[in-house]
C-alpha cells in the first residue's frame, strides 16, 4: 500500500474487515468448505500423482484387461489392461493444468478489455464489447471446437481455445463493475489530481471490481475443467496415451457393459472437481457480493 | 447438443475405407488350378425362433440394414466408401464377380474368350438384361462405364485397374472386346472384383443423376435417400437371376455409435448391422435371436515406417521395430481374439498365402542389437493414426507399450482422416497404420505398396529386385509360377520392413435369426440378393 495517507487508513481498514468477514463467510459454509477441502486434497494428488500411481499410464497388460476393481487395480482395468486408477490420478493434471492456465488466459485478455471498455466507455466501449458479444454468441464447446479444428488437437491448443471462449465473460463482469465506479468520487478525486489513466485503473478502479472476478474465477474453472473434458471425450484434447478423464469417459462407453469402471470413475472425478469449485464458487460469491448474501441472509432471517 | 453428436458420428465412422478389392487370378485364363481356397463356412450360431421386436414392415419382406457411415456419394466409379458400396453392391453389375469363394464368376457376360497371343479378351454379354429405368443392357454400355473409368478427367481411383487395357470396343450388341497391351492374368479382378468397375448407364452420368439416384442392373432398384428416412431400395422384377432377389425392400439406415447399432439389433429396431465390436462377440454369441457369423478374412493390418527420413531409411532401425513388437498381443488387444497375427500380408487358407515369419515376438534383445549395431538410440517416433478407425489408435498404444524397453518414445498423433490421407500423400509422416481390405489378388496388395514406382508406396520403399519379381508376376500367366514370383518378393519385403505387418483380422457379421440366405463374404461385399426374411 503506497497510496497517498487518507485513502490508505480508509483502504487497509475496508480490506482487512472485508478479508475476515470474508474468510467467515465462507467458512461458515458447509458446502463450501467441503468444497474446499476435495480441492486442496486433488491438487495435492495431481503434484504427488507420478509418486502415487502404482503403474504408468501406459503399462499394457492385454492378458489383465477389463478386470475389476482389486486390490492390485483399485480401480480396475482398461481395456488394454492398464490401470485405471493410475490414470485417473495422473489425468488430475492435466484436468486442473487446463483449468488454471485457460481461467488465467480468460482473465488476461478478459479484464484489461473489461476495464479499458468500462473506464473509456464511448466508441472504444462498443468496439471491444461488440466483439465479445461475437464470441459469447457463438455456444462455448462449439468455438472451442471449431479453434481445436484451426490449430490442431493438442493440449496446449486445447487451453488457448477454452481461455478465449471464456474470455467474453471476464469482460462482461469487470465491465459491468467498472461502469458503476467511473464517475464514483475517488476516481473523480483521483482524476482532479492529475493521475493518468492506467494509474486509475491500476490502482483505483481494479481493486473495487476485483471482487466479482474472484467468483467468476472460481466458477470458470468449473466450466474450463467441464470444457476439456468435453473436447477430449470428442477426442480434442490430449492426445492418447496420455490420459483425460474426458478421453476415458468416451472410451470406456463402448465397454460399459463388460467393464463400467473404465467409464465410472474418470466420471467421478470429473464431478467431484467440477462440484469443488462450484461449491467454492458459490460461498465466494456469498461472502463476496453483496447483493447476493443480503438477498440470501435476508431470506434466512423470514 | 447436435455438433457433438456429429463429431461422435465423425469419431465412429470406422468404415470409411479406402476400399482396393483386388483380384484373384482369372480362372478362365487358360491355366489350371484357379487356387483360393479362402472364405471358409463360417459357423452360423443361434437357432431359437427370431424375435425381431415390432416393426410392421418387417412383414412385408423388407429388411433394416444399420450402416455405421452416411455413404459419401453413389457414384460407384468414384466413392472410395465401405458405406456406399453396402447399397451399391444390391444396386449394380459388373462384367464378371467374385462368387463365393472369390474366384470370378459370370455377372453381366455370360462367358468370355481369350485369344492365343493374351491380348485379346472377348465378353458376350447375358441376353435380356435391363437396367432398372427399363432400358435394354447393350456392349455400348460397358464400353462408356470403361471408358469413364479410364478418362483422367473422371478423376476414378480404379483408373490404374485398366492400366493395361489398350481399348474396349464394342463389336456387336452383346460383344465387348478388351486390347491389352501386355498380358494381364488378373483382368477379371481388375474389371470386376467389386462395384467400383460397375456398368452404368449413360444418361444418369449425363444428367448427373448419379450421385443421387443411381440406376444400375442389380438385384434392388433405389427408390429414395432422405436424412430421417436412410437410403429405400425396392426388388427389381426384372433381375436377370431367376427367382431374385427375394426381399420386397431393402432400407439402409445409419447409425454412428457401434453401441448404439448392436442395441437395435438386439432390441430388432434392425435386422444386420455392418460391423460388430469385438468386444462384443462373446455376449453376442450366447444371444439365440441373433446370428453371428465369423469368416477369416483377406484383410490385414499393418504399420509403415517413412524411408525417405532418418533412421527409418536405415533397414536395421525398420527391422528392430518389426522384430520388438509382439503382433499376437496386438491383435488381441484390437480384436479381442477375433484376429490371427501374421507376419506376411495374406492369411493361411488363402491360395496366395506363403508361410513366412523371420522374427520371434517382442524380440527386444535382438531389436536392441540392430539398433546398437545402427547408432540409434532416444528414438522419437510421431505415429500417424486416425479415431475414425479406432483400432488404430489402440494399436499404437500397444505398440507404445512395446518398443518402450528400447527408448523409443512413440508419439501418437490422431488427426482426422481426410488429414491423415493427405499428410501420406505428402510424405510427411514418421510413421502410419491402416488395413487394406478387399485384398483378393497380390498384384493389388503388393505391386501398388511395395513397387518404387507403385501408387500406394508412400513409405518410399525401393528395392530393384523386388521391382523385378513384381513386373515378372504381373504378366505371369502360370499360377504356380506367379505364386513362386510372389512369394519371393514378400519374403524381401517382410525382411527389410517396407511394410510392417500385424494381423488378419475375421471378417465378423450379425443379423437376425429371421434373415435367411445371407453370409458373411471373405471380400466384405455386402450381397442381399439371395437373403429372404422369415416371419
Amino acid at each position: 500500500m503506497t497510496e497517498p495517507a487518507a485513502e490508505t487508513t480508509v483502504g487497509v481498514v475496508a480490506h482487512r474487515s472485508r478479508l475476515r468477514t470474508t474468510a467467515e463467510t465462507v467458512l461458515r459454509n458447509r458446502l463450501a468448505v467441503f468444497g474446499l477441502v476435495i480441492l486442496v486434497l486433488l491438487v495435492l494428488v495431481a503434484l504427488a500423482a507420478p509418486l502415487i500411481a502404482p503403474y504408468t499410464i501406459n503399462e499394457v497388460d492385454v492378458a489383465n484387461r477389463l478386470q475389476g476393481p482389486s486390490s492390485q487395480h483399485w480401480f480396475g482395468t482398461d481395456e488394454l489392461g492398464r490401470d485405471v486408477f493410475s490414470r485417473v490420478i495422473i489425468a488430475s493434471r492435466v484436468s486442473l493444468q487446463v483449468g488454471f492456465v485457460s481461467v488465467g488466459i480468460a482473465l488476461g485478455l478478459g479484464v484489461p478489455v473489461g476495464l479499458i471498455a468500462g473506464y473509456y466507455g464511448g466508441r472504444i466501449d462498443s468496439i471491444l464489447m461488440r466483439l465479445m458479444d461475437i464470441l459469447f454468441s457463438i455456444p462455448a464447446i462449439v468455438l472451442a471446437i471449431a479453434i481445436l479444428a484451426a490449430l490442431g488437437p493438442d493440449i496446449v491448443n486445447a487451453m488457448i481455445a477454452i481461455g478465449v471462449v471464456y474470455t467474453p465473460i471476464f469482460a462482461r463482469i469487470t465491465r459491468g463493475s467498472v461502469l458503476t465506479l467511473r464517475d464514483a468520487v475517488f476516481v473523480q478525486a483521483a482524476r482532479s489530481i492529475g493521475a493518468s489513466d492506467l494509474r486509475i485503473i491500476g490502482n483505483h478502479v481494479f481493486p473495487n471490481v476485483i471482487a466479482p472476478i474472484i467468483v467468476q474465477t472460481s466458477l470458470s474453472l468449473a466450466f474450463a475443467i467441464l470444457a476439456e473434458a468435453a473436447l477430449s471425450f470428442l477426442g480434442l484434447g490430449v492426445q492418447p496415451p496420455n490420459p483425460a478423464w474426458g478421453r476415458m469417459l468416451s472410451e470406456g462407453r463402448a465397454f460399459f457393459q463388460q467393464a463400467p469402471w473404465m467409464a465410472i470413475f474418470p466420471g467421478l472425478a470429473i464431478f467431484a472437481t467440477v462440484f469443488a469449485f462450484n461449491a467454492l464458487g458459490d460461498g465466494l460469491r456469498d461472502a463476496l457480493d453483496p447483493q447476493q448474501r443480503s438477498i440470501i441472509e435476508s431470506r434466512g432471517r423470514s | 447438443m447436435e455438433l457433438r453428436q456429429t463429431l461422435r458420428t465423425l469419431a465412429s465412422m470406422a468404415i470409411l475405407v479406402v476400399v482396393l478389392v483386388a483380384c484373384q487370378q482369372g480362372e478362365s485364363v487358360d491355366v489350371g488350378d484357379p487356387g483360393t481356397t479362402q472364405a471358409a463356412d463360417g459357423g452360423t450360431v443361434g437357432t431359437s425362433p427370431p424375435d425381431t421386436g415390432g416393426g410392421d414392415e418387417t412383414a412385408g419382406g423388407t429388411l433394416i440394414a444399420a450402416q455405421g457411415a452416411e455413404p459419401d456419394r453413389l457414384d460407384p466409379h468414384l466413392t472410395s466408401a465401405y458405406a456406399s458400396f453396402q447399397i451399391l453392391e444390391n444396386v449394380y453389375d459388373t462384367l464378371v464377380q467374385p462368387g463365393d469363394d472369390l474366384t470370378m464368376e459370370p455377372a453381366l457376360a455370360e462367358s468370355w474368350d481369350i485369344s492365343d497371343d493374351q491380348l485379346t479378351w472377348t465378353f458376350h454379354l447375358r441376353e435380356g438384361v435391363k437396367f432398372h429405368n427399363g432400358r435394354d443392357l447393350t456392349a455400348e454400355d460397358v464400353v462408356y462405364s470403361f471408358e469413364r473409368i479410364m478418362d483422367p478427367e473422371t478423376g476414378a481411383a480404379n483408373a490404374y485397374r485398366f492400366e493395361s487395357v489398350e481399348s474396349v470396343d464394342a463389336v456387336d450388341e452383346r460383344t465387348v472386346e478388351i486390347r491389352l497391351t501386355r498380358p494381364t492374368p488378373n483382368l477379371l479382378v481388375n474389371i470386376g472384383g467389386f462395384k467400383g468397375m460397375a456398368i452404368v448407364p449413360r444418361e444418369i452420368v449425363e444428367d448427373g443423376t448419379i450421385d443421387t439416384h443411381p440406376i444400375g442392373t442389380g438385384p434392388f432398384r433405389f427408390v429414395s435417400s432422405s436424412p430421417d428416412q436412410g437410403i429405400l431400395l425396392e426388388r427389381n422384377p426384372d433381375y436377370w437371376q431367376e427367382g431374385l432377389p427375394r426381399l420386397e425392400q431393402i432400407r439402409f439406415v445409419q447409425i454412428p455409435d457401434p453401441t448404439v447399432k448392436l442395441t437395435n439389433l438386439r432390441t430388432g429396431e434392425v435386422h444386420w448391422v455392418d460391423s460388430v465390436p469385438p468386444q462384443e462377440l462373446e455376449a453376442l454369441a450366447g444371444d439365440d435371436s441373433i446370428a453371428l457369423e465369423r469368416v477369416p478374412g483377406g484383410d490385414y493390418h499393418y504399420f509403415a515406417l517413412n524411408h525417405a527420413r532418418e533412421p527409418f531409411d536405415d533397414v536395421r532401425v525398420r527391422r528392430a521395430i518389426a522384430m520388438a513388437i509382439d503382433r499376437e498381443e496386438i491383435a488381441e488387444a484390437a480384436q479381442f481374439g477375433a484376429a490371427t497375427a501374421n507376419q506376411t500380408a495374406i492369411p493361411e487358407g488363402n491360395f496366395w498365402h506363403h508361410d513366412y515369419a523371420p522374427f520371434t515376438p517382442g524380440d527386444i534383445d535382438g531389436a536392441q542389437a540392430l539398433l546398437d549395431e545402427a547408432g540409434v538410440s532416444d528414438l522419437t517416433i510421431s505415429f500417424m493414426v486416425s479415431s475414425e478407425f479406432p483400432e488404430t489408435v489402440t494399436q499404437a498404444q500397444v505398440i507404445a507399450s512395446q518398443l518402450e524397453p528400447l527408448g523409443i518414445t512413440v508419439e501418437i498423433d490422431d488427426v482426422d482422416f481426410s488429414t491423415w490421407l493427405d499428410r501420406q500423400g505428402q510424405g510427411d509422416f514418421d510413421a502410419f497404420m491402416l488395413s487394406w481390405i478387399g485384398n483378393i489378388d497380390p498384384d493389388d496388395f503388393y505391386y501398388a505398396q511395395h513397387h518404387s514406382e507403385g501408387g500406394f508406396n508412400f513409405q518410399g520403399y525401393s528395392n530393384p529386385e523386388v521391382d523385378d519379381l513384381l513386373d515378372q508376376a504381373r504378366v505371369e500367366t502360370d499360377q504356380e509360377a506367379r505364386k513362386a514370383l510372389y512369394d519371393q518378393a514378400v519374403e524381401i519385403i517382410v525382411d527389410e520392413a517396407s511394410y510392417i505387418y500385424l494381423y488378419n483380422p475375421e471378417n465378423i457379421g450379425a443379423w437376425t435369426t429371421a434373415l435367411d440366405g445371407y453370409h458373411v463374404r471373405g471380400d466384405n461385399a455386402v450381397r442381399f440378393v439371395e437373403a429372404s426374411l422369415g416371419s
